[in-house]
């Protein structure tokens, strides 16, 4: 959370242009902004060059950023809409033909989770909005709440979103979202 | 946590990797040098990876393009596709069919725009489903497409309420080095799609915003690695393209090492000028410049820098563009970009995200971001949110 002093004096050195002062403001996301990136570009070079962009462009619009609002969210946002861009997607995609997603919506597994070889399939042909969402729930980890400000909705429509995102990997999978 | 949950948990975990240290270190000189990023520098196993891949795909590329040439074949919910006579067999004429969502598209998503009149626009949401409004987005109706398999991207360009393209893209290679695209057409608000392929595309270098400025001149980015990019042509309706001049070089720009030099924008059209905004993506300056064309996109010529390199220019006129950033923060130029001046417009979004805009005339235009729609009827100056189709 930005919001200490010294937080906030690193936040005015990083907006005067201050280099470190960003980069040591961008430290504790990067790991994070780096594991979504590689989660939904599933490449390496792809996932930098996303990460790289974003970090280019969070500090660009730092002016936009307010003291006190939590930089992970923000800078999340910013990867992921670096990940789905419709121009830059092009530059970065590194598509296989196994992994083009189908027309409509991707067909559900039969059966159960037994085969992660079926999962991982799925994921791959899981729509990149789903695959965002369970992305930021269940690999980074993040709270309800937090999930919600990355996607730009509430909290309310974060876990409807985590709800469907699971019901288009395999209808009827039991969970436990939001208790 | 159900076990079902923690599956799902343990193979996105197997997906992701850790911020290696080269990158960490590559990020660092960035930000510190304030230089452009360096090479894309591969290690030389990965560089033969890379080149086995790449002739591995090839093969599969090919026999996607060849695919795509072919009508699609007849399902039990797809109409069987019927061949318009012709000379020409990779010309074909399939009829459209809708695919609706399963359910309430959920905001944010993805929407593209395509507004070729006061009255309508088109949308293409989640790159699959075709909306069309005749009313400024007060109702809604979803159009067919053509019954194409899998497309990793797709892209609108409408001229009236029923004649527009489509372009598809098929399997990719990193940063373009293989990038094919096909294109198709309807006069009929999607009822039936002709296919008109991509007659003079290269295969190579990224293709984007394809932008049909009327029935015959259409035209489609194309930009790659440490060049300058260029825009294709068509004056015959996408039946056959050609290549334009570059984009020149523009004042004080060094272009970044190791990514592409320049990513213009969609062609707008004046009478007989052209314009463009371009772009440079990984560079630690900010870049918008503008070019212009009075020979058809045959030659361009470089004509001003935007006031906020951050923001892209909307062109209303020849003379007269917006950046509608935020309260406060709008300006517009009247003369082509000499001058720039605060514009009082109430445009505002909150997500860290620009929007893309698309403007029909100088009166009426649209913007979207991750899905929101919005809606001017007054030049820029005041906006609305409009319904999102699908949602």
């Amino acid at each position: 959370m930005i919001g200490e002093p010294q937080a906030e004096d690193r936040l005015r050195r990083a907006r005067a242009g201050d280099a470190r002062a960003f980069g040591e403001l961008l430290a504790p996301v990067l790991d994070q902004g780096f594991r979504l990136a590689m989660t939904m570009l599933k490449d390496r070079n792809a996932a930098e060059d996303a990460v790289q962009e974003a970090a280019l462009k969070s500090w660009r619009k730092l002016d936009r950023f307010r003291y006190g609002a939590d930089l992970r969210p923000w800078f999340l946002a910013i990867v992921a809409n670096e990940c789905r861009s419709m121009r830059r997607s092009r530059w970065w995609q590194v598509i296989r033909s196994d992994e083009v997603e189908p027309q409509g919506h991707a067909a559900p597994l039969e059966g159960g989770w037994a085969d992660s070889i079926d999962l991982n399939a799925a994921l791959d042909r899981l729509p990149k909005h789903h695959l965002l969402t369970l992305t930021l729930y269940y690999h980074l980890d993040l709270p309800i709440e937090e999930v919600a400000r990355v996607l730009g909705c509430s909290a309310g429509a974060a876990r409807q979103r985590i709800h469907r995102a699971l019901a288009a990997l395999r209808p009827g999978m039991v969970l436990e979202v939001g208790r | 946590m159900t076990p079902e949950e923690r599956e799902l948990r343990r193979a996105l975990d197997s997906r992701s990797a850790e911020v290696s240290p080269e990158f960490r270190a590559r990020l660092a000189s960035v930000l510190a040098e304030g230089r452009p990023a360096a090479s894309y520098f591969l290690p030389a196993l990965a560089a033969v990876a890379a080149v086995v891949l790449m002739f591995a795909t090839v093969g599969v590329l090919l026999m996607a393009r060849q695919a795509r040439n072919q009508p699609p074949p007849a399902a039990a919910t797809t109409p069987t596709p019927t061949p318009t006579p012709t000379l020409d067999p990779t010309r074909f004429s399939v009829p459209g069919v809708v695919h609706v969502p399963t359910g309430a598209i959920i905001l944010p998503s993805d929407a593209q725009l395509s507004a070729p009149s006061s009255h309508d626009i088109w949308v293409l949401m989640e790159n699959q489903y075709l909306y069309r409004s005749t009313d400024q987005g007060k109702t809604w109706k979803q159009m067919p497409l053509p019954p194409l398999g899998p497309s990793s991207h797709q892209e609108i360009s409408f001229v009236t309420d029923a004649e527009g393209w489509l372009m598809t893209e098929g399997p990719a290679l990193a940063r373009c080095s293989r990038d094919v695209i096909d294109i198709w057409q309807t006069l009929d608000a999607g009822r039936n799609w002709e296919h008109i392929g991509a007659k003079g595309i290269s295969d190579s270098e990224c293709k984007a915003e394809l932008s049909f400025v009327d029935s015959n001149r259409g035209f489609l980015d194309a930009f790659g690695m440490n060049h300058q990019p260029s825009i294709y042509r068509t004056i015959d309706g996408g039946r056959s393209w050609v290549a334009g001049g570059p984009l020149p070089g523009s004042p004080g720009f060094t272009p970044p090492a190791g990514g592409p030099n320049l990513v213009p924008g969609r062609v707008r059209a004046f009478g007989s000028t052209l314009l463009v905004a371009a772009s440079a993506p990984n560079t630690i300056k900010a870049t918008e410049f503008i070019f212009r064309s009075t020979d058809g996109g045959a030659s361009w010529t470089y004509l001003a820098p935007a006031k906020d390199p951050n923001n892209q220019v909307v062109f209303l006129t020849a003379t007269r563009w917006l950046q509608l950033i935020g309260p406060g923060q709008s300006t517009e130029t009247t003369n082509g970009g000499s001058s720039w001046h605060r514009y009082a417009s109430d445009y505002s979004q909150a997500a860290p995200v620009s929007a893309n805009f698309d403007f029909a005339d100088s009166v009426v235009g649209y913007g979207t971001v991750r899905g929101e729609i919005y809606r001017t009827v007054d030049g820029g100056l005041h906006w609305t949110t409009i319904h999102t189709p699908g949602t």
